[in-house]
């Protein structure tokens, strides 16, 4: 999320690189071919450059893709790698789109798989070839259905799920414990209406001496419309974003975000946190839950805090948790290189196989089989909320919605004066349905 | 700031003669010689200015009428309507109106703050060198880091401004969330970020100031402040509509450090105009539009300075 690095090389193949410049330069040309195979790698699309990605993991996850890479560099199979890191955000599917657009993109990059909307109709994207993909061993039975559905575009499949990464609750086991708010294995005993979450909460708070559950939203971009999404799809009710208008069941949104402001009260629960506020409240022990996505994971661990996690609370009845999913994508190239696309899809199969490193930073793999492995049920906490992935919502499909979009942004930014109550729940809804409305209206630049 | 140079005074200062134009056969012959070699010099320039500023400003004015998207959809032309648009578009008005909003509770201060500080620096104070760099130093500093030291500043729970607010026994004020006062937040580190540099200005002002004025009034019964007045106002009034105007355009043009705290909000009472162009152009993708409200932000900034040479003529102090 803080981007630290973002434009980053990973240094082996930086190294390797300029290893080899060097080396032409001094020995020749005709040095290049041994050097390669003393590499180890074979060079698809004989240019010796190596598969271009672009991702956007700059965090803790950042490491463990750097590890993945290096594991499927190694060996006679080996890749060569150039790997870019661009930092999280709006940036950077602005610069996505402006590479495909000028068909000079990456062969393989990373992307939400709630922004495809916004891609594929626009021919932003190129589709995965099903045989070769099968060839390298993935198939359609290897997914989540609904994830694979949701990697389609008109029956063509144009992403493959690397993961899901809900937005989850963390909790502190031991004060969850003295509330008395886990069952006999140490699990969140589900809600299941607002009464018992607010009881639930009160306990917490109560057991912490200081807040039931922090959640930080003041000025974040997409946590307001990650907590609401959850909430709304537990009600039933559907967001949907056709041409013709919003079609938003606003009764079931003021009951959502009336209970918000219950829940977050400024007293059980402050209503005024930030993002990194409410994570360094709960890191200081300051409340006994918190409301945030998976891939805080490292963060919290990292605090000594016995931590315990489930997927984000049941309110409303139906189970639903607020979701995306990292995808690799095949940007569009204007003349594909048929070498180059069938190492690509390789890397994608070799990765999906990785997903076991992946799991460790939090995220829910995509990738079924991985999920079967012994290695992946002695994953604490993540064990505990794989049904996450199950119960996943993504953002209602439109171009302009998905993550780090503007859509994610007005959404949290209308609910936001609600729970800092400065503006009532059912202005704050009637702000989202106009603000759905003004989007629908723009001319759609994808098309 | 215009550097105006005639290519005459260029040539006679480049005579290397102390610039005293001779008619002798010799700078004749150099004459001839420099007028072309002085085109050479210029085309690096000349070609990075039409480049990278003149090719710009042709294409977004021509981008302007068209529906042209940042992705593959064809583009057509529209003629006026993405202006009609941005009239009738109440969100360029509220970023209009935002960055109009800025421009004054940022302006005043920072020349104020940074004259009253030159002015005391330069009365004497001992530890010279301190203040001059503890007012200089946050300019010196990207605003990346400017805007992740005062989010910490600002934080609503742990934040030191309102830990300072409570332990003077007053309520926590939303810095960052509170619509009233978010625009009033990212004002007062703005001032405490850029100061300095109208600081500097003031202060070099001040030290070229000659002395002999002063030692004239002093003799005459001037006593500090009637010699604040009546000689270094008045002689700094040059620097003055300098350091206005440039912050005038500095501040017109904010954006950094509102995208990186508060990406315009709360419910968009901090978007300057230069993010809903952004917005509009790089993240939803509509850059003829886009293009259309950078027109018209840029005819409102050439009334601003005509306006600003109207009002401070550029005259000698």
């Amino acid at each position: 999320m803080t981007g630290a690095h973002p434009r980053r090389r990973d240094r082996f193949t930086v190294d390797r690189r300029r290893f080899l410049r060097l080396s032409l330069t001094a020995s020749g040309a005709a040095l290049a071919p041994g050097l390669l195979a003393g590499c180890g790698a074979p060079a698809p699309g004989g240019d010796g450059l190596g598969l271009k990605i672009w991702d956007l993991f700059s965090g803790g996850d950042g490491l463990l893709m750097d590890e993945m890479m290096d594991t499927v560099s190694g060996g006679p199979e080996g890749f060569t790698l150039d790997r870019t890191i661009l930092e999280w955000g709006p940036s950077y599917y602005t610069k996505l789109a402006m590479a495909a657009a000028g068909g000079r993109a990456p062969d393989v990059a990373v992307l939400h798989l709630s922004r495809m909307p916004g891609y594929a109709p626009g021919g932003l994207l190129d589709p995965f070839d099903m045989e070769l993909l099968a060839e390298f061993g993935v198939t359609r039975e290897d997914f989540p259905p609904a994830l694979w559905e949701r990697a389609q575009w008109e029956g063509t499949l144009y992403a493959v799920p690397l993961d899901t990464h809900p937005f989850i609750v963390f909790y502190d086991l031991d004060v969850a414990e003295r509330a008395g708010v886990l069952d006999g294995e140490g699990r969140l005993i589900q809600p299941g209406s607002p009464g018992a979450m607010l009881e639930t909460s009160a306990a917490l708070a109560e057991a912490q001496g200081g807040a039931g559950l922090l959640f930080g939203h003041v000025t974040d971009p997409a946590q307001n419309w990650r907590i609401f999404n959850a909430l709304y799809a537990q009600t039933g009710a559907t967001f949907g974003l056709p041409e013709s208008g919003p079609a938003i069941d606003t009764d079931a949104a003021v009951r959502v975000v009336s209970f918000l402001q219950e829940l977050f009260d400024g007293r059980t629960n402050p209503n005024h946190l930030d993002y990194f506020g409410a994570l360094a409240s709960f890191t200081e022990s300051r409340g006994a839950m918190i409301a945030v996505g998976e891939w805080e994971l490292p963060t919290l661990r990292s605090t000594g805090i016995r931590l315990g996690a489930a997927p984000f609370v049941n309110v409303f009845g139906e189970p639903a948790v607020a979701t995306d999913s990292h995808s690799y994508v095949l940007p569009r190239q204007e003349s594909p290189d048929p070498a180059r696309r069938r190492e690509a899809h390789r890397y994608v199969a070799a990765m999906l196989r990785q997903s076991l490193t992946w799991a460790s930073a939090g995220h829910i793999p995509a990738y079924q089989p991985v999920l079967a492995e012994p290695g992946y049920a002695d994953l604490d906490p993540q064990s505990f909320y794989t049904e996450a992935g199950d119960l996943a919502v993504l953002d209602p499909p439109a171009w302009f919605a998905g993550s780090g979009s503007l859509f994610q942004d007005r959404m949290s930014q209308a609910i936001q004066p609600a729970l800092l109550g400065n503006a009532s729940a059912e202005a704050a809804v009637g702000r989202m349905v106009r603000e759905c409305a003004d989007l629908l209206d723009q001319p759609n630049p994808v098309r | 700031m215009s550097t105006k140079a005639s290519p005459k005074t260029v040539a006679a200062r480049d005579g290397g003669g102390g610039g005293v134009p001779e008619p002798s056969p010799a700078a004749g012959r150099s004459g001839a010689r420099r007028r072309p070699s002085g085109g050479w010099f210029v085309l690096p320039f000349a070609l990075c200015f039409g480049l990278f500023m003149l090719w710009p400003i042709v294409h977004g004015i021509t981008m302007s009428f068209t529906d042209e998207s940042l992705t593959l959809a064809g583009t057509s032309f529209v003629g006026f309507d993405n202006y009609a648009e941005a009239f009738g578009d109440a969100a360029v008005w509220n970023a209009l109106g935002n960055t109009l909003f800025f421009t004054l509770i940022t302006t005043v201060p920072l020349v104020l703050i940074a004259l009253a500080m030159a002015l005391l620096v330069h009365t004497g104070l001992a530890g010279q060198w301190l203040w001059r760099l503890a007012f200089f130093a946050p300019y010196l500093l990207p605003v990346a880091v400017v805007t992740l030291i005062w989010q910490w500043v600002y934080q609503p729970d742990l934040g030191l401004a309102n830990q300072l607010l409570e332990a003077l026994g007053f309520a926590p004020v939303g810095w960052l969330s509170d619509e009233a006062v978010a625009m009033w937040a990212i004002a007062l580190l703005t001032v405490w970020w850029t100061v300095g540099f109208n600081f500097l200005l003031y202060l070099a002002a001040l030290q070229s100031l000659p002395d002999t004025l002063f030692e004239a009034a002093a003799l005459d019964g001037a006593g500090a402040w009637r010699r604040l007045w009546s000689i270094t106002l008045p002689q700094l009034r040059r620097t003055t509509v300098l350091v206005g105007m440039l912050q005038v355009l500095a501040s017109l043009k904010v954006f950094d450090q509102i995208y990186i705290l508060t990406k315009g909000g709360p419910n968009d009472s901090t978007r300057p105009i230069l993010e809903y162009i952004y917005d509009v152009g790089f993240t939803g993708y509509r850059l003829g539009y886009a293009s259309a409200i950078s027109y018209l932000f840029f005819a409102l900034i050439i009334v601003i300075s005509i306006a600003q040479l109207r009002f401070f003529p550029r005259q000698e102090g």
